[in-house]
């Protein structure tokens, strides 16, 4: 090959598409530096940087929608699915970053590097959204986790808080190891590291094709705490300080499950069987498992923690269903879970301001009276999470259904419903726990404009965007359409 | 099936004024709470009655005031609201029975904390029960369905009796699982809609268009008639029915046993015998004698009560079983005792809880035992529960009377045993009622804890005439409601019939 060629085939990399998360990551040096330099923590400050870049992002995000095209040779593709992902992401770290400042000072551990971090696990997840090449999936996969086991462990005197950190750094790291496994053997049987070629490739060995792909999906079905991977969620979900578990339940969740929904369309006919035999039987045992062992914790952040793991068992059954109508469903279903399970974790964080708050399911007792507000924020997320109408979580599994329906998939459907019917047990016990019950205590807790206003304005959202629910289908419609054609 | 557009919104407008009046309990200090919720839910009983007079009977088997927004147009979920006769006949007692239920509660001293929130339940569900007796697309019917539990699930919860939490939570299980299987059902149908006509509807209209082997057909009927078998409910699955009616307040009760079960009874209707016709034929027997079944081991275990409201609570599952015995018959009497028991059962068993929470009110207990000989001291009370009770158990005149008579012509019109297994089952319902009076007139008891006792007044006195005065109206000029949903049961079991030779 000529010089000259070789000039003419580099391709200069495309700032415009990858703006956003520039955006972040220099929100995130940015920190970083003013920490090494600065000898007191101005935490107002830090915020403030932080919000500024943050929006920043996510109105650049929403102004331009329609950005598409692909950069470094492939390695990062901008489409309307990933936009539409960052959108959120970006969102909802916003959200918990109202939290956190009134949180750390109550709990006496503001740590400045918390702030950096954040910004770190946010730009990795997003590139996690925006990447059809396993290289850069493996970097942004250990960029969110490296981020998550530092962050989980921020309360740094805290025993729950190094237990489930430490759990989470060893099943973590088997995660990625399987994970790079089974990229390993699909390079080998296609001779690429783009995903989309490697699916689409029609080699010899189709067998080694599948176990690539099945340790690729298990390295996944760690991170998002599928059943048997599920052993570190939840005494990290625990540990870690309220506020990152939500961050964890919305964020992570959505950064794990991205790269696994963004492989649905490449699923080839001659293993589809494979597919939805792996995936379907993870997503049964992952709802059964989360709802059964939900039923019996008598404190709400580990209850929640398995609801979580409930959750991934949903959206997985609607990831079975590997068809346009699937995609759509399970786009829809993440988008509502995201919102659901950072609204209850981050009321949850508010009430552990209280000094006597341990996060027994008692205490929620007379909570109607001390906090009427809070606790009708609180009844519309677990109404939602239980999937009563016109919330999210309703339109969620109600698609999630539609598409098992389409596959004929009814064993699996049967057993959502079943799993839904358990998860009955513990959500209303909640909300009769809250509203029927009077208590001695009374439980108050002072919350700031900015902690009222995104607790309301996330209320809102699920019935809003569960009442019509078209607002998050025309997007989450057409970017399963755009993935689906390419 | 045709539908005739609305020049004015009727049942949005009725829809909204429950919400309006639940906002203005909201933001408005608790003294004007009471006036308001009257206020609203008066209204919509006017509103409910002026619609009558727009409403064209002879043409009762179209939609009317219908009405549509989208939703998900890309799925073909929309926001269609419209009447046909039996949902005209539904809403009528939607509004008549909110109406009552709220004229009750503004003098019932058991209703003394929490005020604000106990009308907003109430208001709430009434919007919720239009929505489901209105809505033509099943997954806004879904919603509503699901919707009126949500307020139940407080008002037996916060203001009921002893056992209220278990009941709350009883009562939520029950029937949230139950119609979870409705769920799958109405999303199979759209899908199976989809693969037959390549879109996506949720549309009543159009689903009934869709054709199916027998064996899907039968399996999507059962996920129907599951959730429906619970809600109505019918014998097996009655278990949450006491529970939840005998622990409700009297107000709640009234709702639950008036209103709510026949949601499960409409859909049947609507849904089952609507969208399944081949299957039904099929299954007509199987559902004929479990319909039977249930008027028996209800009229049963309604004897066997000693407790006032369970006692009631039960009878209403007796009743439920005339109504599915009379629709699975499948003939045009069937239709007309099954839909006509429906209006009725709401009127008598709303006042016979009445009569309950009445008695509590003055005697602190549901015990049988306790109100002997009662009758005496109060006599227009005495005569309320005369009239209810034989109303109830089908004496000739009475509400019920139609509904039984015409259950067991219908049957007839198949086999005289049948008919006479109808008539046993009958006779069981009429030995519970007998009982009832017996404890309450003939029983002698002493009388000093009695003779203070006032009577029915007032507000409680107008809810009770509220009932009563159609009561009558359906015993003794029954044409006038057969009028209503005459059409909409003749084009139902057309359409069965239609399958029946065609298939």
């Amino acid at each position: 090959m000529e010089l000259k060629d070789l000039i003419g085939s580099i391709e200069l990399p495309k700032i415009t598409l990858m703006l956003p998360e520039l955006i972040v990551l220099i929100t995130g040096f940015l920190l970083f530096t003013i920490d090494l330099v600065s000898k007191k923590a101005n935490h107002k400050l830090y915020i403030g940087i932080s919000l500024v870049g943050y929006f920043i992002a996510v109105l650049y995000i929403a102004l331009n929608p329609y950005l598409l095209g692909s950069t470094f040779y492939g390695l990062y593709v901008r489409d309307y699915f990933s936009s539409f992902l960052q959108f959120f992401m970006i969102l909802l770290t916003i959200f918990v970053l109202a939290f956190t400042y009134r949180y750390y000072r109550q709990k006496l551990s503001l740590y400045r590097e918390f702030y950096y971090i954040l910004s770190f696990a946010l730009v990795s997840a997003m590139f996690l959204a925006s990447s059809y090449n396993l290289i850069t999936l493996y970097v942004a996969l250990e960029g969110v986790s490296i981020s998550f086991y530092i962050l989980t462990a921020l309360l740094r005197g805290d025993f729950n808080a190094k237990e489930g950190a430490f759990k989470y750094l060893i099943l973590g790291g088997l995660s990625v190891a399987l994970a790079s496994y089974g990229a390993a053997f699909m390079y080998i049987y296609a001779g690429s590291l783009d995903l989309q070629k490697i699916l689409t490739y029609s080699g010899q060995n189709k067998d080694l094709l599948i176990l690539g792909l099945v340790f690729f999906l298990i390295g996944f079905a760690i991170k998002i705490g599928a059943v048997p991977f599920h052993f570190w969620l939840p005494d990290a979900y625990q540990g870690a300080p309220t506020p990152i578990t939500a961050y964890m339940a919305s964020v992570g969740k959505l950064a794990f499950f991205a790269p696994v929904v963004r492989i649905m369309p490449l699923i080839q006919e001659h293993f589809s069987y494979a597919w939805v035999i792996t995936v379907g039987i993870i997503s049964a045992t992952t709802m059964l498992y989360g709802n059964l062992v939900a039923l019996v914790q008598k404190d709400v952040k580990r209850l929640l923690a398995y609801s979580s793991i409930a959750h991934s068992g949903y959206i997985l059954a609607g990831i079975s269903v590997a068809k346009a109508i699937g995609l759509k469903a399970v786009l829809y279903f993440l988008i509502a879970y995201a919102l659901m399970g950072a609204g209850s974790f981050l009321l949850l964080a508010l009430l552990e301001r209280h000094p006597q708050w341990q996060n027994k399911m008692e205490e929620f007792s007379g909570l109607r009276f001390s906090m009427p507000w809070i606790a009708v924020s609180f009844m519309i997320f677990m109404f939602s999470l239980l999937g009563v109408p016109p919330s999210v979580g309703f339109v969620g599994k109600a698609l999630v259904f539609t598409a098992l329906s389409f596959d004929r998939l009814w064993w699996l459907a049967f057993i959502m419903i079943l799993a839904t019917g358990i998860s009955t047990g513990y959500y209303v016990r909640l909300v009769v726990l809250t509203f029927m019950k009077d208590s001695s205590r009374s439980i108050k807790v002072e919350s700031s404009l900015a902690e009222k206003v995104v607790l309301f304005v996330l209320t809102l959202s699920l019935v809003i965007l569960g009442a019509v629910p078209i607002i998050i289908w025309n997007f989450a419609s057409q970017s399963a359409d755009i993935l689906f054609k390419r | 099936m045709e539908k005739l557009g609305a020049q004015f919104p009727l049942i949005s407008v009725s829809m909204i004024i429950p919400i309006l009046g639940s906002l203005f309990v909201l933001l408005l200090p608790e003294r004007f709470t009471k006036g308001v919720s009257f206020l609203s839910t008066g209204i919509s009983f006017f509103v409910a009655v002026c619609s009558l007079m727009f409403f064209d009977f002879s043409k009762g088997e179209r939609v009317q005031f219908y009405e549509q927004y989208p939703i998900i147009p890309e799925l073909g979920i929309n926001l269609s609201l419209g009447l046909d006769g039996l949902s005209m006949l539904m809403y009528l007692l939607t509004a008549l029975v909110s109406f009552v239920a709220v004229l009750w509660s503004v003098r019932d001293r058991q209703i003394d904390h929490r005020i604000k929130e106990y009308f907003l339940c109430f208001l709430l569900t009434e919007t919720f029960l239009i929505g489901v007796f209105s809505s033509w697309d099943l997954i806004v019917f879904y919603v509503f369905y699901e919707l009126t539990l949500v307020p139940m699930l407080f008002v037996i919860g916060i203001w009921g009796y002893k056992l209220r939490l278990y009941s709350a939570y009883k009562f939520f299980i029950y029937i949230f699982i139950s119609s979870l299987f409705l769920l799958l059902g109405i999303v199979s149908l759209a899908v199976q809609h989809y693969k037959l006509f390549g879109r996506f509807s949720f549309s009543y209209f159009d689903l009934m268009n869709n054709d199916y082997s027998l064996w899907l057909g039968v399996f999507l009927f059962m996920l129907f008639f599951v959730a429906f078998a619970v809600k109505t409910p019918i014998v097996p699955f009655h278990t949450w029915l006491p529970d939840a009616h005998g622990e409700a307040p009297t107000a709640g009760s009234v709702v639950l046993a008036a209103i709510l079960l026949k949601m499960g009874t409409y859909a049947l209707f609507r849904f089952n015998i609507g969208l399944f016709p081949k299957v039904v034929v099929f299954l007509m027997p199987l559902l004929v004698l479990w319909g039977i079944f249930s008027i028996v081991m209800a009229s049963w275990f309604t004897i066997s009560q000693n407790n006032l409201k369970r006692f009631v609570a039960y009878s209403s599952v007796s009743h439920m079983g005339f109504v599915v015995t009379g629709m699975f018959l499948l003939n045009l009497e069937g239709f007309r005792a099954s839909i006509v028991e429906m209006f009725a059962h709401g009127l008598t068993s709303a006042s016979l809880f009445m009569i309950a929470g009445f008695i509590y009110n003055r005697l602190h207990s549901f015990n049988m035992d306790a109100l002997k000989g009662s009758a005496k001291f109060m006599p227009a009370f005495a005569i309320i529960t005369v009239i209810t009770a034989y109303s109830s158990m089908g004496l000739p005149g009475g509400s019920s009377f139609w509904g039984k008579f015409l259950t067991v012509l219908s049957a007839r019109e198949y086999t005289t045993q049948l008919a006479l297994l109808v008539i046993a089952g009958a006779f069981f319902s009429a030995v519970y009622v007998l009982y009832f009076m017996k404890v309450l007139f003939l029983d002698a008891k002493e009388e000093s804890r009695l003779v203070h006792f006032t009577d029915i007044r007032g507000f409680k006195l107008s809810a009770f005439l509220l009932l009563l005065i159609p009561m009558f109206m359906v015993g003794l000029l029954p044409s006038l409601f057969f009028n209503i949903f005459d059409m909409s049961a003749r084009k139902l079991l057309l359409s069965v019939m239609h399958k029946l030779i065609g298939g």
